[in-house]
This record gives structure tokens, C-alpha cells and sequence, in this order.
């Protein structure tokens, strides 16, 4: 008898059954309030009002139009970007790639604003760009999903590295070909014909970001395509014995998945950027695997998701300006807050069962 | 879905409460000699160089102020990138209700003149920049110093105590090498250690120079890597354009001397570093702010020199510096004040063997090629005459350029 309770590990992880959906809602609710009172301690610990900084985030992100509207800005690729990435977690392939097709889609579209200005008109000029950034992206992605599907190599390492290759070019440009004036490392603005045009204020991106909503949600749940990618992701074997190209669904996804990043791409350099640097993507891709988490690839639940980092990057920023909070301090915040979302998801899947609580059970 | 909407309606409440309780906080101040301004920064105060030296001048500026009865309320924003978030942080700062706008960082500007026209009542300024002169708004300004004056007297320094270890005989005359950390093949940079080694070689004929890009205004590893390769390959003098001290700790850790810029670096590296040159800040803040508040015009391109006290020496190193350096600097500085002395006097140096008889300063269409404007003449290259940001870009004999990629 002892010689097995010795065995039991002190903690042990189980998959939990199905919780009522009230239940899930309110321990999502709890960890957001519970990151919340963590947040604080950073706060006071730099001799400052929690509250009143709550405040700051909250009236710096929404309280005027122009807030909104750069809160909006801060969403937009967040949003379009966990749309990408989605497809691919779906299918469990950890694309964490998306950064560097992001970036590369950002280069094709500003070969074109940069050498095609005048050539064309206006809105050719802007879709030659939307597709020449979706083929970049697509291309991008496409190369680690080839290798995957051919040798099997680790895609995680694969589309990390492609990030480091993709914005090493853009440095290359910023200092070589493409520099303006001689030794500023900086690429010309673009010209107006090779900007998106405003709608209420923002640029068009967000009707393309929300139209891709859709568009996916369609793809993922109505289509035969999405429910390949549904298979493969539960069990690659199972897609095998169903007759499945595997290989095949891989390089695809992972070229729409791409593809939708060098829109993103697009979207920052013409709409909000108007110009290429190597930061371009600056870390969108790896946030919105965050926001695809978090929404549960759900391409709805991503729009809420995005907006709520895009508010709090956003009031953060104000956070700094008016309180002099070094910005470090305003991403610890949000460091806390991811965490407690993310491991409430944790603990909604799964629970902790601890040595004793086994014995209890065993003697009742 | 319905959850999903629930969170949206949540949200929408909540931001319209938000709303509705306004922001007062963030507005202009109503008093006439009250005025806010905001500083935007590439970096923060522990650079101990170029952000440091903005901060310097900020509170210098602040005190000169309140002396005439001038309150500044400050919005001072750190560590902002050359990039689309100098942008926001432009957009921010008007938000919160500054009347004039200071960007300290060449490649803030073009972000910067995306959000001009949006502003009209607010004065937007780009340090070291050149855009204002020539695109047609009154609410841009530049600002730059003739920081090539303070370079050639920290030059003239180096070279003394390169000649004087050449007298002693710790080196050749062949030996007096010096380093330079620059941070890309930029005018501004090739203006600068141009003028240091013309400072040089006029009182130490024999010296040659050999420049390092590192790629960045502000990278404190790379600054180091740079300044400790070149005292490996035979420089025995660092001096620096880039941000941070750290080629003075590297000249120091070598056992070379150093000279720097923005900060006085003799704290840091009291056996290497003999002096620095850096811009005072104060003086124009002061002008600009002055101005603004008496209702006149900010000057469209300004440009001040050492005669107005805008370029300024710091401390000499008297400990290491050679015996008469204190009186040479002196009466250096009075002879480019009277303008006795030519920096860029065109029979100091040659270029591919020749003198130089024609540069264009500035650039009119926009292709990045100076094309108009001849800075040579009266024997001298006027440097900083026909707009603030310097114009100099001619690669002259004796200095050596090791990578000229940046």
C-alpha cells in the first residue's frame, strides 16, 4: 500500500471533463481581476496611485477619437496577423514565423510604392502592392512548410530563423540600395499614391482585417480545406488513413497563412508606416500568437482580444507620458496580464491533483 | 457568439464611460508665460552622451526661463525609435497639449512631418534635421550648432598630446594614429572627424586617422568593439561620434587617450579621456521658447556656433593633457570666433591629391545629391552656412575609412 502512494508524484496534472461554460467565463473573468491586483504592485512599488494609472491606460487608449483611432492602428496587424496564424496552430504546426513574413510581405509592397509611383494609378498602384505583399508572405511561409512536408524538420526552429533572414534584408535595403539621403539609413517616405486611403479616420486596413475575419471564420468551419487542417491537427495518422496529401494541406496552409502576413505587412507600411524599416513588423508576430491563443482561434473572439492589447499597449504609452512610468514598467503590466490569461486557459483544461487529496479519495 | 457579443456590449459600456468622465488633465495651460513643451528622445539619461546632454539643456534652458518669469511644464519622452512610433509619439504629445514640439534625433523628422499639417497652431522641431527651410510651413523648425568648431579644438588637444608623445619619444611620428568610432558614413559624422583631424594635424603634422562605422547612433557594445579594434591596430588616440562613453572606457582599458563628445568623459576614464565637445542645448531651447512666448517666430533653420556659447568645451583633463594645451585652446577658440581661423580651410587638405575648388551644400529636388549652394570659396569650406545640418561630405587624404558600408 505504501509502496505505491510513494510513487503518486505529489502533483498531478489531469485533463478535466467538460466545465459548464458559466464556470469557464467566470474563472477567465477572476484571473483578468487577479492580474489586475498584481498589476498594482508595480505601481506602487514605483510610488504610484494604481488607480489613477488604471485610469491613464483606460482614458489614453478610448477617452478621444484620435486615441481610438491610433488604439485601432495598434489592432489592426495584431488582429490580421492572429488570422494568419491561426490556420496553422489549428493544424499544429507552431508557426512562429510570422514576423518575418510580415516583413518580407512589407518588402514587396514597398519595391512597388517605391519604383512604380506614377507608373500606375492610384488604386492599381495599391492592389499591385496587396498582392505582390500576399505572394511574398505566401512564398516566405511556404519554404519551411516545404521542408517540413519533404524532410520533416523541426518548423518551430525553421520559421524562427526565417524571421532573422527576413529582417537582415530589410537592413541591408535600409543602409544599401534603397537608403535616401547618403548615410541615414532611412528609406524615403512614400509617395500619396502608394498609401491606403482613410476611412473614418483609420486607415483601411481595418476593412481588410475585418473582411479577413470573415473569410476565415468561413474557411475554418464551412470548408473542406478547413476541416483537413481540423484533422490533421487531432491526428496526422488519422488524416494519413482518410487519404489525405499531408504534405500537401502543410505547404498549402502555411503559404495562405504567409500570405495573409505579407498582407498584414502591406497594411503597416502603406497604411500606418509609410516607409520600411526593419522593425516593421515590431513584434506583431509573436504577439498575436497571444491574441490566437487567447481567442481560442476563434476569428471573432480575435477582434476583442486585439483590441483589448491594442489598449493596453496604447495607454501604456500615455501611462509614460503623463506619469513618467519608465515604459519597462508598463510592459511588466502587461507581461502580468497575458500570464494570468494564458494560465487560466491552463486551468480550465486541465487540474492539479494533489497526493493527499488522492488518499482522502481512495479511503471515502 | 453570444458570449462574444456580450464582451463587445461590455466594452462598448465601459468606453463610454470613459468617455463621459472626459480628460481635463491634458490641456494647454491658460497662463500666457506658461508654456508646455514636449522633448522626444532616442534614448534616456543613463547614455551619459547624447540624450543626456538634451536633458542637460532642457533644465539649463528651464532655470534661464524662470529667470525672465517663463514657466515650462516639460513632457520629456524616452527611448523613442527612428521609426513609426516617433510618429505616435508626435501625435501623443500634441494630444497632451504642447505648444512646441522638440524631436532630438535626425530620423525622427520625417516621422515627424507626417504629423505637422494636422497641428498648425503647434511648433514642431527637428534637431539636427533639414527638411523646415525648404517645405514650406511655418510651423517647422531645425536647429543644429556648429559643433565642427568644438571638434577642431578637441582636435587640436588630441594632436598636442599626440606631438607631445612624439617629442618624448614613446612614439613615431608615423605612430600618431587616431581611431574614430562614427556611427554611419552620414554628413553630420563625416563633417565632425574631418574637422577633429584638420584640429590634429595643424599642431601635429604627421598624424593620420582611421574611421570606424558601427551602424547605429547609439549601440554601447558595438561603440566598444570599435574603439578596442582600432586601439589594436595601432590607434593611440579614440575619439568618438556615437552616444554613449563606452569608447572611452575601451580607450582606457587600452591604455590610449580619448576624446569625446555630448558629455565630459574625464569622470569615467580619468586616465584617458582629455576633453569633449558638446552642444549646449540651453541656449537655443531658451531662444525658441523665448520666442514663442513673445509671440514671435521660432527661426526656420537655426545654427549658432562657439562665438554665442551653442558649442561649448568641457573640462580639460589638465592631469594628462600636454603642458600648454589650456592656452592653445584659448587662443583657438578666439581665432575661430573672429573667424581668423577657417575650419574647413580648403589649403589645410587635399582631396585625391587636389585642393578643392567645388562642393554643392544642399540638396533642392530631393534626390538626395546636394545641388545647389557653392560652399567653397574665399579660400575656406563653409560649413553649416547654408542650412544648420552639416553639408560636408568629402573624403579627404589621411583619413582612412575602414568600412565605409554604414
Amino acid at each position: 500500500m505504501s509502496g505505491t502512494e510513494n510513487r503518486t508524484p505529489l502533483i498531478r496534472l489531469a485533463k478535466r471533463s467538460e466545465m459548464p461554460p458559466r464556470t469557464i467565463w467566470a474563472i477567465r473573468v477572476a484571473s483578468i481581476i487577479v492580474a489586475l491586483i498584481l498589476g498594482c504592485i508595480p505601481m506602487i512599488l514605483t510610488g504610484n496611485s494604481p488607480i489613477e494609472a488604471y485610469g491613464v491606460i483606460l482614458k489614453g487608449s478610448v477617452s478621444r477619437p484620435i486615441y481610438l483611432k491610433q488604439t485601432i492602428k495598434i489592432a489592426i496587424p495584431l488582429l490580421g496577423c492572429a488570422l494568419a496564424i491561426a490556420p496553422c496552430f489549428k493544424m499544429r504546426f507552431w508557426n512562429i514565423g510570422a514576423e518575418g513574413q510580415i516583413t518580407m510581405g512589407a518588402v514587396a509592397a514597398t519595391y512597388f510604392a517605391l519604383f512604380w509611383v506614377g507608373k500606375v494609378p492610384h488604386v492599381a498602384l495599391l492592389a499591385i502592392m496587396f498582392l505582390a505583399g500576399a505572394v511574398a508572405g505566401g512564398i516566405w511561409g511556404l519554404i519551411p512548410a516545404y521542408f517540413k512536408a519533404r524532410w520533416n524538420t523541426n518548423e518551430t526552429l525553421f520559421t524562427l530563423m526565417m524571421n532573422y533572414i527576413a529582417i537582415g534584408i530589410v537592413a541591408w535595403l535600409q543602409g544599401g540600395p534603397w537608403e535616401g539621403r547618403k548615410g541615414s539609413q532611412l528609406i524615403p517616405m512614400f509617395n500619396d499614391a502608394a498609401r491606403l486611403p482613410q476611412v473614418f479616420g483609420v486607415h483601411c486596413g481595418w476593412i481588410i482585417v475585418l473582411v479577413l475575419v470573415v473569410i476565415m471564420h468561413i474557411y475554418m468551419t464551412r470548408t473542406k480545406q478547413g476541416y483537413e487542417i481540423a484533422v490533421i491537427g487531432d491526428s496526422v495518422n488519422t488524416a494519413r488513413y482518410a487519404g489525405m496529401n499531408v504534405g500537401w494541406i502543410i505547404m498549402r496552409t502555411m503559404f495562405i497563412s504567409g500570405a495573409i502576413c505579407g498582407i498584414v505587412g502591406f497594411i503597416i507600411v502603406s497604411g500606418a508606416n509609410f516607409t520600411l524599416y526593419k522593425g516593421v513588423a515590431n513584434g506583431v508576430g509573436f504577439t498575436s500568437i497571444t491574441v490566437a491563443w487567447l481567442s481560442q482561434l476563434n476569428s471573432f473572439a480575435m477582434i476583442v482580444i486585439s483590441m483589448i492589447l491594442a489598449i493596453l499597449e496604447k495607454g501604456a504609452n500615455t501611462l509614460q507620458t503623463r506619469m513618467q512610468v519608465p515604459a519597462s514598467i508598463a510592459d511588466i503590466i502587461t507581461g502580468i496580464l497575458l500570464f494570468c490569461m494564458l494560465s487560466c486557459e491552463f486551468f480550465i483544461n486541465y487540474s492539479l491533483i494533489f497526493r493527499h487529496k488522492v488518499k482522502e479519495e481512495a479511503k471515502a | 457568439m453570444r458570449k462574444i457579443t456580450f464582451v463587445l456590449i461590455a466594452l462598448l459600456l465601459f468606453s463610454g464611460f470613459v468617455f463621459a468622465s472626459g480628460s481635463s488633465e491634458a490641456a494647454a495651460p491658460s497662463d500666457p508665460n506658461t508654456v508646455k513643451v514636449g522633448l522626444l528622445c532616442i534614448g534616456d539619461e543613463n547614455d551619459q552622451g547624447y540624450t543626456y546632454n538634451f536633458i542637460r539643456g532642457r533644465d539649463e534652458a528651464t532655470e534661464m526661463l524662470a529667470a525672465d518669469g517663463i514657466t515650462v511644464e516639460w513632457v520629456t519622452k524616452y527611448n523613442i525609435g527612428e521609426d513609426a512610433t516617433c510618429t505616435d509619439a508626435n501625435i501623443e504629445a500634441a494630444e497632451e497639449g504642447c505648444q512646441i514640439i522638440i524631436n532630438n534625433s535626425y530620423g525622427f523628422e520625417p516621422f515627424m512631418l507626417e504629423v505637422v499639417d494636422e497641428y498648425p497652431e503647434i511648433e514642431f522641431i527637428s534637431c539636427t534635421n533639414c527638411a523646415s527651410a525648404f517645405d514650406g510651413r511655418d510651423n517647422t523648425h531645425n536647429a543644429f550648432a556648429n559643433i565642427y568648431e568644438g571638434r577642431y579644438i578637441a582636435g587640436v588637444v588630441a594632436g598636442l598630446k599626440l606631438q607631445q608623445m612624439i617629442d618624448n619619444g614613446e612614439i613615431a611620428p608615423e605612430e600618431a594614429v587616431i581611431g574614430y568610432v562614427g556611427a554611419y558614413s552620414f554628413a553630420e559624422v563625416i563633417s565632425g572627424f574631418t574637422s577633429y583631424f584638420l584640429g590634429a594635424r595643424s599642431v601635429c603634422p604627421s598624424v593620420t586617422m582611421k574611421v570606424s562605422f558601427v551602424g547605429s547612433w547609439s549601440d554601447a557594445t558595438a561603440e566598444s568593439d570599435a574603439a578596442l579594434a582600432l586601439a589594436d591596430a595601432g590607434c593611440v588616440m579614440i575619439s568618438q561620434h556615437s552616444d554613449n562613453t563606452t569608447p572611452a572606457t575601451a580607450a582606457q582599458s587600452r591604455g590610449v587617450f580619448h576624446t569625446g563628445y555630448n558629455n565630459d568623459m574625464t569622470g569615467i576614464a580619468p586616465a584617458a579621456s582629455l576633453i569633449s565637445t558638446r552642444i549646449d542645448w540651453a541656449i537655443y531651447f531658451y531662444e525658441a521658447i523665448k520666442a514663442y512666448v513673445n509671440g514671435e517666430e521660432i527661426p526656420q533653420d537655426w545654427c549658432k556656433g562657439m562665438a554665442d556659447g551653442a558649442v561649448v568645451m568641457t573640462p580639460l583633463n589638465e592631469a594628462i593633457a600636454a603642458p600648454g594645451t589650456a592656452e592653445k585652446v584659448a587662443e583657438v577658440e578666439a581665432a575661430i570666433a573672429d573667424g581668423s581661423i577657417q575650419v574647413f580651410d580648403t589649403s589645410t587638405f587635399t582631396v585625391g591629391g587636389e585642393t578643392l575648388t567645388h562642393a554643392f551644400a544642399l540638396d533642392t529636388d530631393g534626390d538626395f545629391t546636394a545641388d545647389s549652394e557653392e560652399a567653397v570659396f574665399d579660400g575656406a569650406f563653409h560649413e553649416s552656412l547654408f542650412q544648420s545640418a552639416p553639408y560636408f561630405t568629402v573624403q579627404i587624404d589621411g583619413i582612412e575609412w575602414l568600412n565605409a558600408a554604414y
